[in-house]
């Protein structure tokens, strides 16, 4: 046996025993009841927002505000990214071929796959668990699977670059303000859903503010991602010649 | 009851038996893996734990986006460790 099979031996054996040894000393007991804050959100979720989904719910509208504020922060963070990673000329890289015909064909049809299901988790995300982060973070999973399998280059030529992505996840942004701020014109709060917002549209339920919210927030979240996979995929070369031109 | 400690006991010790290779792994391309690995096992507490919500976010986050993050930042330095 390696060292290393020893030493996992070994942490097992001592987590294990620690865990044992805690639950017999200590005896802890899961509490019996649900706090009396989680009861309010069960019984009145759907009265209040019209949701079935209470951590839809609380995340865009009994704590809203928070979640605005979470998504400037990464907004900030992935421009803070892009402005140490910008070039000043364009990226041209030497064709490369990318990956055999069959990982582009298997490629292909995960990525169908993987876009499908990330728009079920943030269409329904009022419904369902899910919303708008959990499904634009898989939508931009496809376009960090299409960098290796076919290039950066072959998505640069269709016109997706990191800084058009960029503006994208800017517009996304000002349409989830947009919606926030929208019930102010009629003399309501900022945040309003549900006396501003119609409940269902077309006999769906959308919940009010929450479906705008989760699609805006999901086109936020995927060409943001989508946006830090293109600027990482640069290779360091360029940056290199981008530092030897600038001297 | 007992399906859903049995399943919670087996996935917490997967994540160890993974955090512990992730750790000691000299090849960094394979240390994320064993991160993902890792990932996907508290991806299956959190479901025992009753948050979907949770685990689905996790899912794509830990296993996809920053395992991702790890390929493209070892792709810019040395894959193997001293």
């Amino acid at each position: 046996m390696s060292r290393r099979t020893i030493g996992l031996i070994v942490l097992l054996v001592g987590v294990v025993s620690i865990a044992l040894t805690t639950f017999i000393v200590f005896n802890p007991e899961a509490p019996k009841s649900v706090r009396e804050l989680g009861k309010y959100y069960i019984a009145n979720t759907t009265r209040d927002v019209s949701s079935p989904e209470a951590v839809t719910a609380i995340v865009w509208d009994y704590r809203g505000l928070d979640t605005i504020y979470e998504t400037v922060v990464l907004y900030m963070a992935i421009v803070g990214g892009l402005a140490i990673s910008t070039t000043t000329r364009k990226v041209s890289l030497k064709t490369r071929t990318g990956l055999t015909s069959i990982a582009r064909t298997g490629t292909r049809i995960i990525v169908l796959l993987i876009a499908t299901i990330a728009f079920a988790i943030a269409l329904h995300g009022h419904l369902t668990p899910g919303g708008g982060f959990p499904g634009g973070s898989a939508l931009a999973i496809t376009v960090m699977l299409i960098v290796p399998v076919y290039t950066l280059q072959s998505l640069l030529d269709q016109g997706v670059s990191s800084t058009r992505l960029i503006a994208v996840r800017g517009l996304a942004l000002t349409a989830l303000g947009l919606v926030a701020i929208l019930p102010v014109i009629k003399g309501l709060e900022a945040v309003t859903n549900l006396k501003f917002y119609p409940s269902h549209v077309a006999g769906m339920l959308i919940s009010g503010s929450l479906w705008f919210y989760n699609l805006f927030e999901f086109l936020a979240v995927a060409s943001g991602f989508a946006a830090v996979a293109l600027y990482l995929s640069i290779p360091e070369e360029v940056y290199r010649e981008e530092i030897k031109g600038g001297e | 009851m007992i399906v859903t400690l049995i399943v919670f006991t087996v996935a917490l010790i997967l994540s160890l038996v993974f955090i512990y290779y992730a750790i000691t792994e000299k090849d960094l391309l394979k240390a994320a893996v064993f991160s993902a690995g890792q990932s996907v096992s508290y991806a299956i507490l959190l479901h025992t734990m009753a948050a979907p919500d949770i685990a689905m976010t996790y899912l794509a986050v830990s296993v996809g986006l920053y395992s991702a993050l790890l390929v493209f930042v070892i792709s810019k330095t040395e894959r193997y460790e001293e």
